[in-house]
């Protein structure tokens, strides 16, 4: 019988983008057992809704993350819209939803970066993180913020995209979608990194779907769910979303899927810019919510769950936050058993992992 | 199932289904069966108006396809519950922060962090109510 | 005593940290550009051992610096040997020596990263070894001696009859210079599982003095690689110092161009260059010598 040992594996860790805590029992270089600590970035955020009224909420909402940071408002405006039954201008939904899919970009771009520099490739890391300059860039450009935009609002958003500022996106888009295929074609043909991509974390179908998986890891095991295809919130409605998945439900197909998404928020930009009415920018709001709506979007990670009680008052009772990394961390430490100590830092960042999301 | 609560799983937001404590765990067993998946579990304490006591609403949600089905569950302070991490899984991180953060007093967790899954100072910081 | 040997073996022992850290600077300058970066300067290593010599020392026990200290002696001893024109078989015995200590240093601390990590080096070592060995064979029936002094004074260069084993050489010459796709147990990136490696639990002076004994390693290294080109034409030694530049501009760029692999990876590889550059190099050259 080999001999066990346990490795502490972060918090403080080079190649954790976020701290979280793992105690890997490995015997030689083989994962047995990983048992996951978190709590190391615990602000307590949720609290605040007893602090502030549910309009200022939307600032703290947005600071649960800096990479979902968008999303985060925007899926907390949209759940106390529906409580408050506020109908959000049409203009304002497709600036939601361009910004969504910008974020996607930027986060896909941010993840595949992180992917290379823990397989050791560093040069690739620096090429898809000056990829992803370009697309803070146009965030700055709108919304004055690279990281942290604080543009919605309830009942819609506070800033415009003027139709030459769109035009200057479109345009900027498709001279990095040259770069960004040459860049991803690395990724998906390169010998070095196929090794240590394929084969690596398999998760079948029946266990993501039994673990509670979601997003590219449960779309990269064969199960075609993206709520972006239900219409439900922003403008998807009217735009042509397709799932990407992949069936061979290993490392190699979550990169394989979040590379696809990374062209379909291309082409879901260009389709809503082009649909894009006039009109204005916010609903004005009135009075107090009452109620409660359970509100989910499809995050870069996967299906994020808004969760808002309200009682007539201007403080909200309650607002929880379901991020996907917190669905896919079982899913992950199935991947683990088994794996090699090597393969540990590639299967920590194949969900995705954003820890101060999970942790608020 | 009416025809209504059966549109309104595929509604935004779902359909929220008030149960008594003791009927959780065969309803869970049941979505278990029939292949739905743990969406999340949240809990929010609230005061009764007549008399300040304190009680927490538990809502379990589970998605199958693009439907939405919440348990929706009205716990005394006091009360215990069984966990359902031996049916999902996956259940455990979230019984675990509820019963850490929120002090849900919920039996059998599988694996039970010992309430040191966020390693907080403080006993149940959500769990008060002003 | 022979006035070359002792000015090349003192040369050696004075100048090789600065050579060393000066390739290391043109090492990172070189990999930044290529990665789109400006790149700190040239100097930079010297500024880093600098301040690593300013640093409070950590010891997380006496062995650990002793072992230490070991490393960095032999490596100037078999370094010493190879540039005094002694036998070059017995300076790459004690350079394995020198890696041993390094290796028991990463162990003598309980950290679980510098324990696997000290397994990881000698899995490399394992890797690595009967290339080296066969090299120093190589040398011998292409020149008929160990002795490097006797080496470079042979009419031909080396390479014309060690073509495969300058390749092989080259190849395993990435796992020893720590660069990807072979930087297993310690890099210049600590952005991987082990953290830092074997040197993750070596701080201030002690990290310091592997910084320098890498320096030293590697003058070492890129001095046998000069070996293939040097003959007694005084002419070869400009070629032969262009050639070893070449070279290590080649690791630096497969650095840049390649993923880090797995141990099974690296193993397997080494092995397959070793048979086939090594031995087919063997078996031709043995034969010419027994037909002539």
């Amino acid at each position: 019988m080999a001999k066990q040992s346990i490795v502490p594996f972060g918090p403080q860790h080079p190649v954790l983008p976020e701290p979280i805590h793992l105690d890997l029992v490995l015997e030689d270089e083989t994962v047995v057992k990983a048992v996951p600590s978190i709590g190391y970035v615990h602000r307590g955020l949720e609290r605040l809704v007893e602090k502030k009224d549910y309009q200022e909420f939307v600032y703290v909402a947005e600071r649960i993350c800096g990479i979902c940071s968008f999303m985060h408002g925007m899926g907390y405006c949209e759940a106390v819209e529906h409580v408050m039954r506020i109908d959000v201008p049409e203009r304002a939904k497709y600036l939601r939803t361009i910004w969504c899919e910008m974020s996607r970009l930027h986060s896909h771009l941010l993840w595949l970066g992180l992917l290379a520099d823990a397989f050791g490739f560093e040069s690739l890391f620096m090429q898809s993180w000056r990829m992803r300059e370009k697309i803070l860039d146009m965030f700055e450009i709108s919304t004055g913020g690279r990281v942290i935009f604080s543009v919605n609002r309830i009942g819609g958003v506070l800033k415009d995209i003027p139709p030459d500022m769109m035009r200057d996106f479109l345009s900027r888009l498709s001279d990095m979608e040259k770069d960004l295929r040459r860049l991803t074609q690395t990724f998906l043909t390169d010998y070095t990194v196929n090794t240590r991509l394929r084969d690596v974390g398999f998760l079948t179908k029946e266990d993501a779907i039994s673990l509670g998986a979601v997003g590219p890891m449960l779309r990269a095991s064969g199960v075609a769910y993206d709520l972006r295809t239900t219409g439900n919130y922003a403008a998807y409605g009217n735009l042509d979303v397709q799932p990407v998945t992949s069936n061979i439900g290993d490392s190699y197909a979550r990169c394989q899927v979040r590379i696809g998404e990374l062209f379909q928020s291309m082409d879901l930009i260009r389709q809503a810019a082009g649909k894009i009415p006039e009109g204005p920018l916010a609903a004005p709001v009135k009075g107090n919510p009452n109620g409660e709506f359970f509100m989910r979007c499809e995050q870069p990670r996967g299906e994020a769950i808004y969760y808002v009680r309200a009682n007539g008052t201007k403080f909200l009772d309650r607002m929880r936050v379901r991020t996907p990394t917190f669905a896919n961390i079982p899913a992950m430490l199935q991947t683990l058993k088994g794996s090699q100590l090597a393969d540990v830092p590639l299967l920590i960042l194949t969900i995705d992992p954003c820890i101060s999301c999970t942790e608020r | 199932m009416t025809e209504n609560e059966r549109n309104a799983l595929t509604a935004p937001g779902g359909l929220i289904e008030t149960l008594p404590p003791v009927e959780l765990l065969p309803r869970v067993i049941e979505k278990r069966i029939a292949g739905w998946r743990l969406c999340q579990i949240c809990a929010v304490t609230l005061k009764q108006p007549e008399n300040g006591g304190v009680y927490y609403e538990l809502s379990y949600s589970f998605a199958r396809e693009y439907e939405l089905h919440t348990f929706r569950l009205v716990l005394p302070q006091e009360e215990e519950i069984p966990s359902i991490s031996q049916v999902y899984d996956c259940a455990f991180l979230y019984e675990n922060e509820m019963r850490e953060l929120f002090g849900v007093r919920i039996q059998h967790i599988a694996p039970d962090m010992q309430d040191k899954l966020y390693r907080i100072d403080t006993q149940t910081p959500f769990g008060r109510r002003k | 005593m022979d006035i070359t040997r002792v000015l090349s073996c003192v040369g050696y022992i004075l100048l090789a940290p600065f050579l060393g850290g000066l390739l290391d600077g043109m090492d990172r300058k070189i990999s930044a550009r290529m990665q789109g970066r400006r790149g700190p300067s040239v100097f930079q290593p010297f500024y880093d051992i600098v301040k690593l010599f300013n640093k409070q020392i950590f010891l997380v026990n006496r062995s650990q610096f002793f072992m230490v200290v070991s490393y960095l002696v032999f490596v100037i001893f078999s370094g010493a040997l190879i540039f005094a024109g002694y036998d070059l078989l017995m300076g790459f015995f004690a350079l394995t020596t020198a890696a041993m200590f390094l290796v028991l240093a990463a162990c003598s601390t309980h950290s679980p990263f510098g324990a696997l990590a000290s397994q990881r080096e000698l899995l490399q070592m394992m890797a690595y070894e009967p290339m080296v060995l066969l090299t120093c064979v190589g040398f011998y029936l292409a020149t008929g001696s160990f002795q490097v002094a006797e080496i470079t004074q042979n009419t031909w260069s080396p390479i014309v009859y060690l073509p495969g084993f300058f390749l092989g050489f080259s190849f395993i010459l990435t796992i020893k210079m720590r660069k990807s796709p072979f930087d297993l147990s310690t890099g210049h990136h600590a952005h991987q599982e082990m953290v830092r490696g074997v040197t993750t639990e070596m701080v201030g002076s002690l990290y310091a003095v592997t910084e320098i004994a890498e320096w030293y390693e590697n003058v070492m290294l890129l001095g046998i690689l000069a070996l293939f080109f040097i003959n007694q034409n005084p002419l070869s030694w400009p070629l032969a110092i262009l050639a070893v530049l070449a070279v290590y501009f080649l690791e630096i760029l497969v650095d840049n161009t390649a993923a880090r692999l797995k141990w099974d990876k690296v193993f397997s590889s080494s092995w397959l260059v070793t048979l086939l550059c090594g031995g087919l190099n063997l078996l031709v050259l043995d034969l010419v010598i027994h037909l002539l």
